[in-house]
């Protein structure tokens, strides 16, 4: 499904990761090329050991490629070092993690300020307030995540990621830990947050029908793109 | 775009709050435990150890009659008074001599003390009947009772001194230079200094002895001390010089740093293995904090915070804790401290402080980096534990051994504690892996077969649990039992009924009345010791005064009291040669060092002008602290018995037979008694202080050895946490889980227990042994009780975790 002409936010080109072990070298990712629009949204499917999270990482700053160049919002992240890199992701990415990954000694409430809180920012209970009652949670704000189930977990993490109104976000997997009727409902959930802030959403999934759902799916196999 | 660059701006209520979570729910408590524990030990002990050396510091100088005193055979410089009035100390001075005294037709040579009026400048010098110290004016003369009734005489009568005549004007009930002293066979009297000239003895070459006393601050003490050589017959004398009591305080300081070392090494273990949880737990949070956006330096901060909080917290915690723990140890002492108290000031929380920085910074530091280098990536990959680079960790791994260094420097001792404990933890290490594997051949049922084999099958980890929850359970029983060790025989040496007054100076016809007349009083005594005052003059026909290595030693420059025995007394040892041949002689150990004086040599000694040859037949330790009759020469009865004699004996009165006193003072007028029941009583109450302190100090020690043993167990079982509930996800039953961990982690107890029993047994030999020469013994009690602690520890760790570890993986 094609989008109009939008400016690129990610523009990936002849992209290798080579990971080296005690004794080989694996070549886990080989010549990538992709180009990700501001808006879209694209699904990154593979069997696992694809290199699909991989793949992730590296079109989110999270590591840079042996070769090859990564455009992220414009700037070559292969030219950035760790510090510049973190303030770009804290500026305009964020994540959902299959393992929801809150901090358990936080109520839900700090967990969704705390990308405010780790930028020095003013921390807005209120409008982490209002995310929490976007995603369903009104009147859990005080629990802790030990206080709540995996779905519940997982819609803290979702209101998280938009605090810090990103311009992209990358979600690993986020109903992989989730049983069928709870993914759906975050599935549910993660779409319309997308639409309703105007994210740039890269998705990471086995799952064929999530990846339907959005713009564009991309094949990863044998550590090479695919279009599907 | 903007490039929003992350701050290091906390929200500093937001974050304590978050800290105090993280301390309560994360791991941290026990590192805050172990960490307020070496705080509250080191401080209790430093103040402990000032506040004990101010005890026997006013103790020796009461003793003293001064805060330090100057002792010679010639007229004193008077730039000393200069340089003590310059250093603002207070010099009070006499002069000692020996004259005749008469009362009529009576006689007797006495010990004349001529003071000037500040005498005492510190104890008591108090006169029979009066209540209050008082000090001596121009004109007085006061006598001891006992010369009273060898002249015959009383208050108010004239006595000739010398050239000069006197009125008795008061009788000595306590003068503090006689306290220790139960050998003075002359009796004394105490005169004004302005009056000694008038008795004629103080001429040119006559026997004077000149004492200058001094107190004053202690820096200018040392000033004076340090701005005047000692001519040939002069001498310093500090609290140090006669102290009974320093032998047991130095084997109380020695156990009290053993234990404090003991506390360190436990509460650093737990510190360290639980920082190494710490990191291992903080990973994946700070990954995901990473992918959010947070630089390292936001990072850094917001963990460095956390270990602050939790040093602040321990800090309190550790120092109120050593503060209420100094207080109960002072309680029971109260009337014996200076008044008023000597102020510790802040060395002991500086201490304390400097050490549990030297132990949590470098485990924490480590931590940190640890925690630093988990890379954002993590999250989508292989949950490999990331360490910061090895170079990194050991050099900060080295600042406490640096610091240990700086610390012990050259304590021989300790080194060897401490290489001793390292070589024990890899031995035993791989004797528990040996005992496993032989346990692996052997037939049980089925929960314990998996037991013997996942731990033989996981050697490295098998091995270091073992090795480390076998070292703590050792060492909390070693500081334990050294302490029962170093009580009980102290008690042996000073027991509640150890003897507190000796009567010397008993005529030899008088010897059988004295006996009979504390035996018909029901009063325990010790046996009569014969004294014959003698020089040792000659070794192997050498004259022991022309050599220049051993001629300045004090027992060649006096008369010493010597005496025969045909049995070994009590709490003497042989060390070396026989009991008792005839024409032998036995020489305590020290003298015969001080003197190099060897088995077989052939002594000369001289007692009334008559030459007396003996030949080292023994060498003996003396057991010196326990208030009985002690000899550095003891002959064989051949060579002395035939020799003029007096005779010595001690027995033990209680506060209320005053009465017995008074009467044996009567009866026996020409005996000299001298009763030690206050200074006793005062001994054997700082005994009772320093006991309980070595309790309360060795039950911290046994609490950072339990601290260390329940962390130990829940992180290996935290470890396990993850098979334990896939087990239980795939439908084991609770009892199954619960045989497993009990066979694995009870067999584990039951090895460490036995092992530490061994360990302890060996440890606490050679610690009294080579630490503090008491004899060996064996504990029988601890082969129960170390693996029914053990037992006990795991039972109770697991009851409380058990819960937790079963519930099943969910999503």
């Amino acid at each position: 499904m094609a989008v109009s002409a939008s400016p690129l936010v990610i523009n990936a080109t002849g992209v290798c990761k080579d990971v080296t072990t005690a004794d080989t070298q694996l070549n886990i990712l080989q010549d990538i090329n992709l180009k990700i629009e501001s808006g879209e949204s694209v699904a990154l499917v593979g069997v696992s050991g694809a290199g699909k999270s991989t793949l992730m990482t590296l079109l989110a700053g999270l590591d840079v490629p042996t070769k090859g160049n990564i455009e992220l919002l414009g700037q070559d992240i292969t030219s950035l070092d760790d510090e510049a890199r973190a303030a770009l992701r804290s500026d305009a990415i964020s994540f959902v993690f299959q393992s929801f990954l809150l901090i358990p000694t936080l109520t839900a409430l700090e967990n969704v300020m705390l990308p405010n809180i780790i930028k020095g920012q003013a921390q807005k209970p209120s409008r982490a307030k209002e995310l929490l009652q976007q995603v369903g949670l009104t009147g859990r704000e005080q629990h802790t995540p030990s206080q709540l189930s995996g779905g519940e977990q997982q819609r803290v993490a979702l209101a998280r990621a938009f605090m810090s109104q990103p311009q992209i976000l990358f979600a690993d997997e986020p109903t992989g830990n989730l049983d069928q009727q709870t993914a759906a409902t975050i599935i549910e959930l993660l779409f319309a947050l997308n639409e309703q802030h105007g994210t740039t959403l890269v998705l990471v999934t086995h799952d064929h029908q999530l990846a339907q759902r959005c713009h564009r799916t991309v094949r990863v196999a044998g550590g090479k793109l695919v279009i599907a | 775009m903007k490039q929003a660059q992350s701050s290091p701006t906390l929200n500093i209520g937001f974050v304590s709050k978050w800290n105090w979570r993280e301390i309560r729910h994360g791991q941290l408590w026990p590192i805050t435990a172990a960490t307020t524990l070496i705080i509250a030990c080191v401080f209790a002990l430093a103040a402990l150890v000032i506040r004990v050396e101010s005890v026997m510091t006013a103790q020796g100088r009461d003793t003293l009659a001064a805060d330090l005193v100057l002792k010679s055979g010639h007229p004193i410089s008077e730039d000393i008074a200069r340089t003590s009035a310059l250093q603002q100390l207070t010099l009070s001075q006499s002069i000692n001599f020996r004259t005749m005294a008469f009362v009529g037709d009576n006689m007797q040579l006495v010990s004349v003390k001529a003071k000037d009026s500040l005498y005492p400048l510190r104890g008591q010098l108090r006169l029979a009947g009066a209540q209050q110290k008082q000090q001596l004016e121009a004109g007085e003369v006061w006598l001891q009772t006992r010369l009273l009734d060898l002249l015959e005489t009383k208050v108010g009568d004239t006595i000739s001194l010398g050239d000069a005549d006197f009125v008795i004007s008061g009788v000595i009930a306590q003068d503090p230079e006689l306290s220790f002293n139960p050998f003075s066979q002359m009796p004394t009297v105490l005169m004004h200094l302005s009056d000694a000239e008038k008795t004629g003895a103080i001429q040119p070459g006559g026997r004077l002895t000149y004492q200058w006393y001094f107190t004053g601050a202690d820096d200018a003490l040392t000033t004076l001390k340090q701005s005047h050589s000692l001519g040939p017959s002069q001498r310093w004398l500090d609290q140090n010089s006669q102290s009974r009591t320093g032998d047991f305080i130095n084997r109380a300081q020695q156990y009290l740093s053993l234990t404090l070392i003991m506390v360190i090494l436990m509460s650093g273990a737990t510190i360290v293995l639980t920082s190494q949880h710490f990191a291992a737990s903080r990973q994946q949070s700070v990954a995901m904090m990473k992918s959010l956006g947070a630089s390292k330096k936001w990072l850094a901060y917001w963990l460095v915070m956390q270990v602050a909080a939790l040093f602040v917290l321990a800090l309190a915690a550790g120092l109120s804790l050593g503060l209420l723990l100094e207080w109960a140890l002072r309680l029971p002492i109260q009337d014996m401290l200076p008044s008023p108290l000597p102020n510790i000031g802040f060395q002991p929380a500086l201490v304390a402080v400097a050490v549990a920085l030297f132990v949590l910074l470098p485990a924490m530091a480590i931590a940190i980096l640890n925690i630093l280098a988990t890379p954002a990536t993590s999250l989508s990959q292989s949950s490999q534990v990331h360490k910061a680079p090895l170079y990194l960790r050991l050099t900060i791994g080295l600042v406490p051994f640096a610091a240990l260094m700086f610390w012990f420097g050259d304590n021989r001792f300790m080194w060897l504690t401490l290489v001793g404990i390292a070589v024990m933890l890899l031995m035993l290490g791989a004797l528990g892996l040996l005992i496993v594997k032989l346990l692996k051949n052997l037939t049980f049922g089925p929960a314990m077969t998996l037991a013997v084999s996942r731990m033989a099958r996981s050697i490295g980890a098998t091995s270091s649990q073992l090795a480390a929850l076998t070292c703590s359970l050792m060492l909390l029983a070693v500081i334990w039992l050294l302490r029962s060790d170093v009580l009980a025989d102290w008690q042996s040496t000073l027991p509640a009924n150890a003897p507190n007054v000796f009567a010397a100076n008993i005529d030899p016809h008088l010897k059988q009345d004295y006996v009979d007349f504390l035996d018909q009083a029901q009063i325990d005594h010790s046996a009569a010791y014969p004294v014959i005052r003698g020089r040792i003059t000659h070794s192997n026909q050498s004259l022991l005064s022309e050599n220049p290595d051993i001629n300045q030693d004090s027992a060649l420059k006096r008369e010493l009291n010597f005496t025969w025995q045909q049995d070994l007394p009590d709490q003497n040892q042989v060390v070396a040669g026989t009991w008792m041949p005839s024409s032998g002689v036995s020489v305590e150990r020290n003298i015969a060092n001080r003197l190099n004086i060897q088995l077989g040599d052939q002594l000369r000694f001289e007692v009334n002008s008559i030459g007396i040859n003996a030949t080292v037949t023994s060498i003996r330790t003396v057991e010196w602290r326990n208030m009985k009759p002690n000899f550095y020469f003891i002959f064989s009865p051949d060579l002395l018995a035939d020799l003029p004699s007096t005779w010595l004996l001690s027995f033990r009165l209680t506060e209320q037979q005053d009465g017995i006193v008074t009467q044996l003072a009567r009866q026996f007028a020409t005996v000299t008694l001298l009763d030690l029941r206050a200074a006793a009583t005062q001994i054997q109450g700082m005994l009772q202080q320093i006991a309980l302190s070595l309790t309360v100090l060795a039950g911290l020690g046994v609490l950072s050895g339990l601290l260390l043993v329940v962390t130990l167990l829940r992180l290996s079982l935290n470890q396990r946490q993850q098979e334990i509930k896939l087990y239980r996800t795939l439908g084991a039953s609770r009892k199954r889980i619960s045989a497993t961990l009990w066979s694995e982690y009870g067999l584990l107890a039951i090895l460490a227990g036995l092992m530490a029993v061994v360990g302890a047994e060996l440890v606490i030999a050679l610690v009294m042994h080579f630490g503090f020469e008491l004899p060996m013994q064996w504990h029988p009690g601890l082969w129960l009780a170390l693996p029914v602690l053990a037992m006990a520890a795991v039972f109770t760790i697991i009851r409380t975790m058990i819960k937790g570890l079963l519930r099943p993986i969910t999503a």
